[in-house]
């Protein structure tokens, strides 16, 4: 339980970098709190930081979405709400709330209702593990990245559950699709995360990004993982189901697939889940491959030659700054790569999702994680003692 | 009592409520769908409990092999035999009943004893919470578990290699690929090497 | 042994391809991001149809003598000539004459070969309605000639890409009187006449 309580730290380490839990109980025993009631007062706030977070980075995704989407059509798309039309999601997502709530006849309420809830939370929670700088992540779980692999083993639960209770043969096909497709690619996922988590013997997110840090743009895992990157984000691509893989909603083939029966704020349920999912995939993969909060040029070694020690105020909180940019940064280029594989690629047969996974994707993550292990123990320095 | 453990108490009980209610639908609801989502409930609880004894790595594998695995696939299965079946009356019914009764009351006073036999309490002076409950498995998996861990790992390889062999038909004698009942679909014979690899490995996750 | 070699460069290879190409179609996907949005405002905005745009079909009652050469041109043979024989002046005598829309392809073969030119084509193709049979235009609907893009104050004209300007890529606001690039074709009969001429004198 003591863990359980330490989980919600926004800083890990009291002697450097900000603390803002510690600043925070501080001011409000200052107050006239109670220790242990300004702890209390303390611990929903990270996660209502995430939530709104969460969220905020979904209307910022689809509102990309739209834009991207347009201009690689020639179009110009949402215009009118605000400027640029930003706030074209928001509207989207006022609409949705006030949408009556359709439960189809000899449905099944309970699962139907129940259904988006269990896809949406675990893929929430999984932002747990995303760190935005060296004491700025939510948690410092030492299973960091295993959780994340975990939790989102859950949502074809979900699926299946939405899939089952819409009494719809579109939606049954669409949410056992979708559990075929992520349980087949959660496997070259899991072993292609391994061949980093082998790199850098810990499966703490925090860690695995320390593990890449110091020679700037060099030492992201991208260049000792050139094919690992590649399995991981194609397997991703195909756990959000996204184009190419968004054969549980194939329009021309299924309706919607599970999301057939579904309107209003069920609905919308499923597509936050969606985004909310593909941003954390790209979350994650800058997390693994792209140095996480690292700038491209190394910022402490920038500040030891310009001369300002590591522990000056101004410089930890640029340096949070930057590295939450960084992290930001990277996660929307991966976000843009994938709308843009969108429009350029064609769906896969289901037949050829499955061939790609299980003959393709699976005995090739093997050997990347072997080769791995094999350059581990030759070339320590390089890929991790 | 602080803070910290009147949270660890109410979420002992709200897991351990749930958990209980979840395997007791299971076992009594007549519509095997919702048992089947209820024994995720059940997978889910029992990985909440792991997490609170502080077993956060066991709790993840919990979560992804019983509840992302197996869980799904029992959940396929379902779903793909959409098959209604009234049973039958079977003759010398009691001798099942009686043998899956032994069974159980056997599996019941199994348990029964380890839970009487084991000592519970650990002195909360040598009771440390593990750090690296990863690293502390592997070492355990490597030394005094290793026998158990090999074991289950040939097991795992077992079910892999059949499964590949039952989704390869090329290497079941034809005579057996010839009878049809009525519940397999008439199919062309496959050649050799487009023998797919069906996804019913999965298992070996 | 080296036959599974083989295969296995083989698939190397072919893998290699299909990210080969997957990338050059992210590179034509990316590229057209840059280009111009042809988007049109469209109830605001309009695109002035092209001077051979093939739209709803005008018809004169007048000029009609009931030859019926349209349905036997119309692939469906769409047109619905209703006539009948006035036995005093030994000549047909039209009733009614229909087109549905709803049906017609817009080949315009019907306007090629009526002899009378009581067919033509219009710039009209807002031809929305709430029931198809709306579509069903008889001679009085046929004659009415639709409102022109350009002389309509609720909407704003533009121009197609081949009508502007050289090197003007936004049809937006662009001064009175400009020309599209190249010659047009008055120039063009301009040109072979004065080109004719000449080689008369030479002769
Ligand atoms: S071809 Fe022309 S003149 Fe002849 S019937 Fe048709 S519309 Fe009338
Ligand atoms: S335009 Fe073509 S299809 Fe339409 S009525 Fe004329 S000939 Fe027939």
């Amino acid at each position: 339980m003591y863990r359980i309580a330490s989980y919600l730290h926004l800083s890990a380490n009291m002697n450097s970098g900000i603390d803002l839990q510690g600043t925070f109980i501080e001011s409000l025993k200052d107050l006239g709190l109670s220790p242990g009631l300004a702890k209390l007062v303390w611990m929903p706030l990270p996660m209502l930081l995430m939530l709104i977070g969460a969220t905020v980075g979904v209307l910022v995704a689809v509102w990309l979405e739209r834009k991207i989407s347009a201009a690689a059509q020639q179009r110009i798309g949402p215009e009118y709400a605000g400027p640029l039309g930003v706030l074209q999601p928001v509207v989207d997502g006022i609409k949705l709330v006030f949408k009556e709530d359709i439960i189809p006849a000899k449905s099944d309420a309970w699962l139907f209702t129940l259904g988006p809830v269990l896809v949406v939370i675990p893929v929430f929670l999984s932002y747990l593990i995303v760190p935005f700088g060296q004491h700025l992540a939510i948690t410092d779980v030492n299973v960091g990245i295993f959780l994340w692999i975990a939790l989102s083993s859950i949502a074809p639960i979900g699926l299946l559950m939405s899939g089952y209770a819409s009494n719809n043969k579109y939606s049954l096909l669409g949410g056992l699709r979708a559990a075929a497709q992520s349980i087949s690619y959660e496997i070259p996922l899991a072993l292609a995360v391994l061949a980093i988590v082998m790199m850098s013997n810990s499966l703490s997110t925090i860690d695995i990004v320390e593990q890449q840090s110091g020679y700037g743009i060099l030492g992201w895992n991208i260049w000792r993982q050139p094919v690992g990157f590649v399995i991981f984000w194609i397997a991703a691509l195909a756990e959000c189901e996204r184009l190419p893989f968004d054969l549980p909603e194939a329009e021309e083939e299924l309706v919607a697939g599970y999301q057939t029966e579904y309107a209003g704020m069920k609905f919308a349920l499923f597509y936050l889940g969606s985004y909310v999912n593909l941003i954390l995939s790209a979350l994650v993969f800058s997390v693994l491959y792209l140095g996480g909060w690292e700038s491209p040029i190394p910022m402490d070694r920038l500040a030891g030659w310009i001369g300002v020690s590591e522990n000056t105020p101004w410089l930890q909180v640029i340096t949070a700054t930057i590295g939450i940019t960084m992290t930001l940064f990277k996660a929307y280029f991966l976000v843009f790569t994938a709308i843009l594989l969108r429009w350029t690629v064609p769906r896969v047969r289901i037949d050829q999702l499955l061939n790609l996974g299980w003959k393709f994707l699976l005995p090739v993550s093997l050997v990347n994680l072997l080769l791995t292990a094999a350059l581990k123990l030759t070339f320590p320095i390089a890929f991790g003692g | 009592m602080n803070i910290a453990e009147g949270v660890q108490i109410v979420s002992f009980g709200i897991l351990g409520t749930t958990m209980l209610a979840a395997a007791l639908g299971v076992v009594l609801l007549s519509n095997i769908v919702y048992s089947a989502f209820l024994l995720g409930g059940v997978f889910v609880s029992m990985a909440g409990i792991y997490l609170l004894l502080n077993a956060d790595f066991v709790a993840a594998a919990q979560i992804l092999i019983y509840v992302g695995a197996i869980n799904v696939l029992i959940l396929f299965a379902i779903m793909l035999v959409n098959k209604q079946e009234d049973f039958s009356a079977v003759p010398k019914r009691w001798i099942r009943n009686g043998a899956t009764a032994i069974v159980c009351f056997g599996l019941f006073a199994l348990l029964g004893t380890m839970v009487l036999i084991t000592p519970w309490s650990i002195a909360p002076a040598t009771a440390v919470a593990v750090q690296d409950t990863v690293v502390e498995i592997g070492k355990h998996f490597f030394s005094d578990y290793l026998l158990p861990f090999e074991l289950a790992s040939v097991l795992l390889l077992m079910a892999m290699v059949g499964a590949i062999i039952l989704a390869r038909r090329d290497f079941i004698p034809e005579q057996l690929g010839v009878q049809q009942t009525a519940l397999t679909l008439p199919e062309q014979p496959r050649e050799s090497s487009a023998g797919s690899i069906a996804s019913d490995e999965m298992p070996s996750s | 042994m080296f036959k599974i070699l083989k295969q296995i460069s083989d698939y190397a290879k072919e893998s290699f391809q299909a990210a080969k190409y997957i990338g050059e179609g992210l590179s034509v996907t990316f590229d057209h991001m840059g280009r111009r949005p042809i988007t049109v405002q469209y109830p605001y905005e309009k695109l002035v149809p092209s001077e051979r745009f093939r739209g709803r079909i005008h018809y004169e009652f007048d000029k009609c003598i009931s030859c019926e050469v349209c349905v036997r041109v119309c692939p469906i043979n769409l047109p619905v000539v209703n006539w009948e024989f006035d036995k005093k002046s030994k000549k047909k005598k039209l009733n009614h004459y229909s087109i549905d829309f709803g049906v017609c392809i817009f080949c315009g073969n019907c306007v090629e070969y009526c002899p009378t030119n009581c067919l033509s084509m219009t710039e009209e193709y807002e031809l929305a309605t709430y029931d198809r049979h709306e579509l069903n235009y008889d001679n009085v609907a046929l004659g009415r000639l639709p409102y022109k893009v350009t002389q309509d104050p609720m909407v704003t004209p533009l121009r197609e890409l081949g009508y502007l300007p050289k090197g003007v890529m936004d049809p937006h606001d662009l001064p009175a009187g400009t020309q599209r690039a190249g010659k047009h074709p008055e120039d063009i009969v301009e040109e072979m006449k004065s080109k004719a001429s000449e080689e008369e004198k030479v002769n």
